[in-house]
């Protein structure tokens, strides 16, 4: 209970008028920033931190905590309507958030579906960290290399759900995956890996051009080639505001979903390195286990509910080890780190102690953030749903400049557009053969943290593979792994046993 | 006719800074370098990590002070490539511009460059170096090994014992430490994050034996006691509360240290005159109160100041002892 006393003095603070102006400006921010391409919560945060040195700390962390937090929600507006994800966590929402929109002509829906969700996640993930976070944080503490091997293991399997139809193409689109992602420095030894010479490679292929690339720049040249068959519009129909909004049926769809993501997403926060992007891909690689109403892919509001909880339960999940313990789950939180220390704050294990104004203060600011944002986006959703009735004429060089300036401003130079053109070529071409580029993109993120979290637990166990069996976590995930594997070939062995008994018959 | 009046008056409009900018350079050939337009510092690594912090710090000083002419100065992160294609551009610059940019740069930096890359620093006009930091052993909460003594009784009796660091300079260090004890690195071995927070969270899970760190890092986490210092990788003790770790010659070893040295550089094709003011410039940060108390004292590194003729010096013959320790 004493944790909810601390809260209510946190509620105190937020209250005042000034903090709940830049409260409400972080959202708004970070509405903007998420919606718009290229520029993910890291760069917003970044590039805002300088202009809250100025401010009280409490005031500046409360305004970039609202911001990074708004941000999950803004990222899913330019995926579900353009198909070009905002930010990376967004990526999965655009998988079925996008069809949902043009195919089913359903974007009011398909927006409310997300940001329902992202409040949902946000909400669990926010609760748990109220109560349990440093708790939770000292949890992550034990998931060491060999845990984080065997855990990223299990989420590798789950690319199998996600290869659609051809088994063969998604293999071989998975190991595109790791290959890319194998560029540039080798995170051990700090070696050069595949650079080919090139001043360039040596950093690896950044992942926002590439996602901008293979899903937004390879749906505009979809959109170019399909321009003859189609009509004027994306959407001919008028959308009116009644006609977006969602079913009560619906909002029993989505909640399953999200409640299950946002407890997912706000573990795999507080792990270690993950972060809100492994969050989303893993709730929505979850949800395919279980029953979707539509297929996952064509538009289903189960997919888009399971990514978006988890994304904003992560985020909400990787504050508890920055705050508890002073370590940065995702890149943004180690910028937010370096924000308390330039606002002399020494983040680390005594925070909480030493600083609980401010921490229950964030804690507080981010309830109230979430509620500010659901608030304005639902308000704004009727009119944005009206950029699908833009003439695609208009839309294809305007999507094309999006995409441009996004990948742009990720690397701050030309390399990034290079990247997004080149891989917008590939991936209109795969998807033009029948090869769904999701496999790709899971494996690019997960592959250099598996690698690395390997090596690492080869080395602590001098090269043994009693690592997988020596620790009970470790353990548990791998009987999981086992199942998961061996599930589909025993189901299988059996039916043909079964069909071979039937056939003497 | 109208038109044609209205894009002459625009082009006029748009033309005349250029014509303005001229004639401040003309007042500039003679007499000392003052800055006459923004200035570009570039940092190769992501805001919030030291580096960053290093160069705010800086350009805080600088503005707080006036010691820039009142001129902007704007920060521009370029980690493309880790660092390097940053690193290529700075050391590229000609012409005026030259004058006017300048590049945070650290021996961190200077030893995946010279390692993976043909550049040197030679290529590039070294400026002021600042200041240095240094590097500490650390166990966790409820150690195998309560010092460093017991450490090394522990390898000679046969264990294997997991170091866990970041990059550049900590791995640098590792490698001078094991030589230093006769050790090799799988009796010792070395595990590389991304960060000392990194690091510093495998010490806290005991994922690994021993950790090795730079004290602005580490130092809440001992004030917690969640790690303790049990080795100073320096010729003298710290102070405050990472007092308490031994040097080795303490040990009955030579001391071991590798010094990361954070400093800045300039492109090599700016001018001796803007080379010198920027080398004063960053003399009067070094001097000043809030240098020497927020960033000096609250990070616990060392204060070195050396002006370019030094540095120049001090580079080059870091630059030659790492070549020869790689084999290059």
């Amino acid at each position: 209970m004493q944790n909810l006393e601390l809260l209510f003095t946190g509620f105190v603070t937020v209250f005042s008028v000034q903090n709940v102006l830049v409260t409400m400006l972080g959202a708004v921010l970070g509405l903007l920033i998420g919606a718009m391409p290229g520029i993910g919560s890291l760069a917003g945060v970044a590039l805002l931190l300088p202009l809250t040195y100025k401010f009280n700390p409490t005031t500046a962390i409360i305004m970039l905590g609202a911001l990074y937090y708004s941000n999950m929600y803004g990222g899913s507006f330019s995926a579900i309507l353009l198909n070009i994800p905002g930010d990376s966590p967004a990526v999965m929402t655009a998988i079925d958030g996008y069809p949902m929109a043009t195919k089913r002509k359903r974007p009011g829906q398909a927006l409310y579906t997300s940001n329902i969700s992202s409040f949902t996640g946000g909400l669990i993930g926010i609760c748990i960290l109220t109560f349990m976070g440093p708790a939770l944080a000292e949890l992550g503490l034990k998931f060491g290399p060999a845990e984080m091997t065997s855990l990223l293991l299990v989420a590798m399997t789950s690319i199998g759900w996600l290869v659609g139809s051809n088994p063969t193409k998604g293999v071989v689109l998975t190991a595109v995956g790791i290959l890319i992602a194998s560029m540039g420095m080798d995170t051990l030894t700090g070696s050069p890996r595949f650079d080919f010479g090139s001043m360039y490679l040596l950093g690896g292929v950044p992942f926002i051009p590439f996602v901008i690339g293979t899903v937004g720049f390879a749906q505009v040249m979809k959109l170019v080639d399909e321009k003859d068959k189609k009509s004027n519009n994306i959407i001919n129909e008028k959308l009116t505001i009644k006609g977006s909004m969602i079913s009560l049926h619906e909002l029993k769809r989505l909640l399953p979903p999200a409640i299950r993501s946002g407890f997912l997403g706000t573990f795999v926060g507080v792990l270690p390195g993950a972060g809100a992007t492994t969050g989303a891909f893993l709730g929505y690689a979850t949800q395919k286990a279980f029953k979707s109403e539509e297929p996952l892919g064509t538009g289903a509001i189960e997919g888009i509910a399971a990514c978006e909880s988890a994304n904003n339960a992560a985020a909400a999940g990787s504050f508890a080890p920055l705050l508890a313990l002073g370590i940065p789950g995702s890149g943004t939180g180690a910028v937010l780190l370096g924000g308390l220390m330039m606002w002399g704050l020494n983040p680390g294990p005594l925070l909480f102690t030493n600083q609980p104004e401010f921490c229950w203060s964030l804690i507080a600011s981010l309830f109230l953030a979430n509620i500010i944002t659901l608030f304005i986006a639902l308000g704004i959703i009727p009119f944005l749903v009206r950029i699908l009735t833009v003439p695609i004429k208009l839309m294809i060089p305007a999507i094309t400049m999006v995409c441009i300036v996004g990948s742009y401003s990720s690397t701050n130079s030309l390399y990034g557009v290079v990247v997004m053109l080149i891989s917008g070529v590939f991936g209109f071409l795969f998807e033009k053969n029948g090869y769904s580029t999701a496999p790709m993109l899971l494996s690019f993120v997960l592959a250099p943290l598996l690698e690395s979290n390997m090596r690492k637990a080869f080395i602590i166990s001098h090269g043994s593979l009693d690592f997988f069996v020596k620790s009970p976590i470790s353990l548990v995930l791998v009987i999981l792994l086992i199942l998961i594997i061996s599930t589909p070939i025993i189901r299988g062995s059996l039916k043909i046993v079964k069909n071979k008994k039937q056939n003497k018959k | 006719m109208k038109k044609l009046i209205l894009a002459m008056l625009m082009a006029s409009v748009l033309v005349s800074p250029i014509f303005a900018n001229g004639e401040n350079e003309k007042q500039n050939v003679e007499g000392p370098f003052v800055p006459q337009q923004s200035i570009e510092w570039y940092c190769t690594s992501s805001p919030g990590g030291g580096s960053d912090i290093f160069t705010r710090t800086i350009i805080d000083i600088i503005n707080e002070e006036n010691l820039a002419n009142g001129q902007n100065i704007v920060i521009q992160y370029k980690t493309d490539g880790a660092g390097e294609i940053g690193r290529n551009l700075v050391s590229n610059t000609k012409g005026e511009k030259a004058d006017y940019t300048l590049l945070t740069f650290n021996s961190g930096d200077l030893m995946p460059m010279v390692k993976n890359t043909n550049k040197r620093f030679e290529d590039f006009q070294p400026i002021s170096h600042m200041a240095v930091d240094k590097h500490l052993l650390f166990v966790g909460e409820n150690p195998k090994y309560n010092s460093f003594e017991e450490v090394i009784e522990g390898i000679k009796a046969g264990d294997q014992i997991v170091l866990g660091g970041s990059k550049g300079d900590d791995i640098a260090c590792y490698n001078a430490l094991i030589e230093e004890l006769g050790f090799d690195n799988t009796q010792l071995s070395f595990i590389s994050h991304d960060g000392s927070g990194a690091a510093i969270t495998a010490m806290l899970g005991g994922h690994v034996d021993l950790l090795i760190s730079k004290p602005a890092a580490a130092s809440q986490y001992v004030e917690a006691g969640r790690i303790k210092p049990v080795l100073a990788l320096s010729t003298s003790r710290f102070p405050g509360n990472l007092n308490s770790a031994p040097t080795l010659s303490e040990l009955g070893y030579n001391d071991v240290e590798s010094p990361n040295w954070r400093s800045v550089v300039a492109p090599a094709a700016m001018s001796e005159k803007a080379a010198q003011f920027w080398s004063d410039v960053l003399k009067k940060v070094s001097e000043s109160d809030k240098w020497k108390n927020d960033y000096i004292n609250v990070k616990k590194l060392v204060p070195d100041y050396m002006d370019k003729n030094e540095f120049k010096e001090y580079g080059e013959k870091f630059q030659m002892n790492y070549l020869k320790s790689i084999g290059k």
